[in-house]
């Protein structure tokens, strides 16, 4: 985070957009620093699209404004183009042109210079495993064709990037290699803002993220304040061989002051302590430590369960993101 | 390169690959016409009239903007298709600007176009001989197609604004296409004062009357009248009939700027 300066790129004020009786996007309003990673997680129809389709001009808002680069989304439209990409949730590529000739038709938009365009969609099509195809786009398969829909909004390195659902739809492989790009990214100062409903994403690549629900922030800041603030607790899952360890742990885990509570339940044959604690990692390990390596000689199995974003959604609307 | 940016060029490089790869393009566009213009030669293209013309000399001009008329289709299609797939709006977030995008979509319909009435000419021309005046006449009359053709590309982008999806462009422009080359006696003649209300009426009498008919340029343009729906003249000349094919593509042109900007906001 020390790369963030304290200028405001995006800035939304009470942005609404209503389609007849359906209130998609209703008073949003976010301050998006330049430099940063910020995502907008959301289950699908919560209005993640409608809002990026505003802040890219792309749809007229009903009411409110938000400014782009220094720019109002109502009246700045050439200003803004010229700064920002948009990779859209949908798979928008022309299916009859190779996937050179789409990169390079978006670079051409840009004003970028022949060579260097030429140069540039080469080195990022061989970075997401499509170069050397000289098939029509069209022939891809489903993976292919998202990453060069992800590729034609980088071409021009673009200061502010909108990310609508990168990932949706990719394998485990594609999905990390994206990741690793929108890090390199981040760290080439671009402004990011990923429209997500994947937790795990806006998780660990997010510097913050805001949770919309309904067309509304419902909440804001850093995954770990937002886990602190809305969270539940990290739940430490332990089965013993024997009765007496167990006893032995529920004693020594009393006097930790992070541990919340604890539950004990059987499973199959074995019985198992259920540990509900606060913090992160660290206290993870002290609990480790503390309860049960200093005094446990055998352990028959152990499991982790971190608290998410997925609990802080949960908890903030009685739903899952899935839902 | 001030109306005719480099961009609108990238995007009406972009249309044509997009077209030329597109065997349904090529087929409506290309060979449908061909196929008919064989047919017609078969069915009118021996008998001689005094003059030593076959039917099929006077009525291949029409032929022509039969062919010139698909290219609306093929138009409205396209537009309405990268309509439909979200490539407007994906457009819409690069400094692209609209007039570059309706600027690229004309220059490669045109071109299109163009390349359809040389093959449709040497079609005809060169390989079923058809009769025509001279090569200045023949040239004359390519313009016209031209002139008309731009305005059908106008009309195709006007209906692909309007419409919802690909298949209410494709039906809609199929039906307005049809109904203007069969009102406007294109394809076998229409006694009714309909014909006048019609863009291609005009343009395929200029083309005829110059080319077969041999009304020549010169003072002709000016002084010949042209050849109204009951085969009888009316008080309007060649060079009259002109300026009514070039109001109309302008008036299509402008109407085709001013409903794409409008219907393709949101």
């Amino acid at each position: 985070m020390s790369k963030l300066n304290d200028y405001i790129i995006i800035e939304i004020k009470e942005l609404k957009k209503y389609f007849k009786e359906v209130k998609a996007v209703d008073g949003v309003s976010l301050k998006i620093k330049k430099g940063e990673l910020f995502s907008i997680l959301g289950p699908n129809g919560a209005g993640k699209t409608t809002l990026v389709r505003m802040l890219t001009t792309v749809l007229t808002p009903t009411a409110g404004d938000a400014f782009v680069n220094g720019y109002s989304i109502l009246t700045g439209k050439k200003e803004i183009v010229k700064k920002i990409g948009v990779c859209p949730q949908d798979i928008i590529i022309y299916d009859v042109l190779r996937a050179e000739e789409n990169v390079e038709f978006v670079a051409a938009m840009h004003d970028m210079p022949r060579k260097e365009a030429k140069e540039k969609t080469k080195k990022l099509l061989e970075d997401f495993g499509i170069a050397g195809r000289k098939d029509w786009s069209k022939r891809f398969s489903g993976g292919m064709q998202r990453r060069l829909n992800l590729v034609m909004s980088l071409v021009f390195e673009p200061e502010i990037l909108f990310l609508d659902e990168p990932t949706a739809g990719l394998d485990p492989q594609a999905r990390r290699l994206v990741w690793d790009f929108i890090r390199d990214l981040k760290n080439k100062e671009s402004t990011i803002i990923l429209m997500t409903h994947d937790m795990v994403e806006a998780d660990s690549l997010s510097d913050r993220v805001a949770i919309i629900d309904h067309g509304k922030i419902i909440a804001e800041g850093t995954p770990t304040e937002l886990k602190e603030k809305y969270g539940s607790d990290n739940i430490l899952e332990v089965s013993f061989l024997e009765q007496e360890d167990l006893e032995v742990v529920k004693n020594n885990i009393q006097n930790i002051p992070f541990v919340a509570n604890w539950s004990e339940i059987q499973k199959k044959d074995r019985k198992t302590l259920l540990i509900a604690f606060q913090g992160g990692l660290k206290n993870l390990v002290k609990l480790l430590q503390q309860g049960l390596i200093e005094n446990i000689e055998e352990v028959e199995n152990i499991k982790f369960r971190q608290n998410s974003l997925e609990d802080v959604f949960l908890n903030l609307t009685g739903r899952r993101l899935r839902d | 390169m001030t109306i005719l940016e480099n961009k609108a060029i990238q995007i009406s490089i972009k249309n044509l690959k997009d077209k030329l790869r597109h065997w349904q393009y090529m087929f409506f566009s290309l060979l449908l016409p061909i196929m008919f213009t064989l047919m017609f030669y078969f069915m009118f293209g021996h008998e001689e009239d005094p003059t030593g013309r076959t039917g099929f000399d006077y009525g291949f001009p029409g032929m022509i903007m039969y062919a010139i008329g698909m290219g609306t289709m093929n138009a409205a299609i396209m537009f309405a298709q990268d309509k439909s797939s979200g490539m407007l709006n994906r457009l819409d977030t690069m400094p692209t600007g609209r007039k570059n995008m309706f600027l690229g979509a004309l220059i490669s319909e045109s071109l299109f176009l163009m390349l359809q009435i040389v093959i449709m000419f040497i079609v005809g021309y060169a390989i079923l001989g058809l009769y025509y005046e001279g090569p200045l006449e023949l040239f004359f009359g390519f313009l016209i197609a031209v002139l008309f053709g731009i305005s059908a590309v106008g009309l195709g982008i006007i209906i692909a604004s309007i419409s919802k999806n690909v298949e209410v462009a494709n039906a809609f422009s199929l039906l307005v296409f049809m109904l203007l080359i069969f009102l406007s006696g294109s394809m076998m003649p229409f006694e009714s004062p309909i014909v006048y209300f019609t863009p291609p009426y005009w343009a395929k009498q200029i083309f005829l009357q110059l080319t077969v008919l041999g009304h020549g340029l010169n003072d002709n343009l000016f002084n010949s009248s042209l050849i109204g729906a009951g085969a009888e003249t009316i008080p309007i000349t060649l060079f009259g009939g002109l300026l009514i094919v070039v109001t109309y593509t302008i008036v299509f042109i402008i109407l085709g700027i001013i409903v794409f900007q409008k219907k393709t906001k949101f």
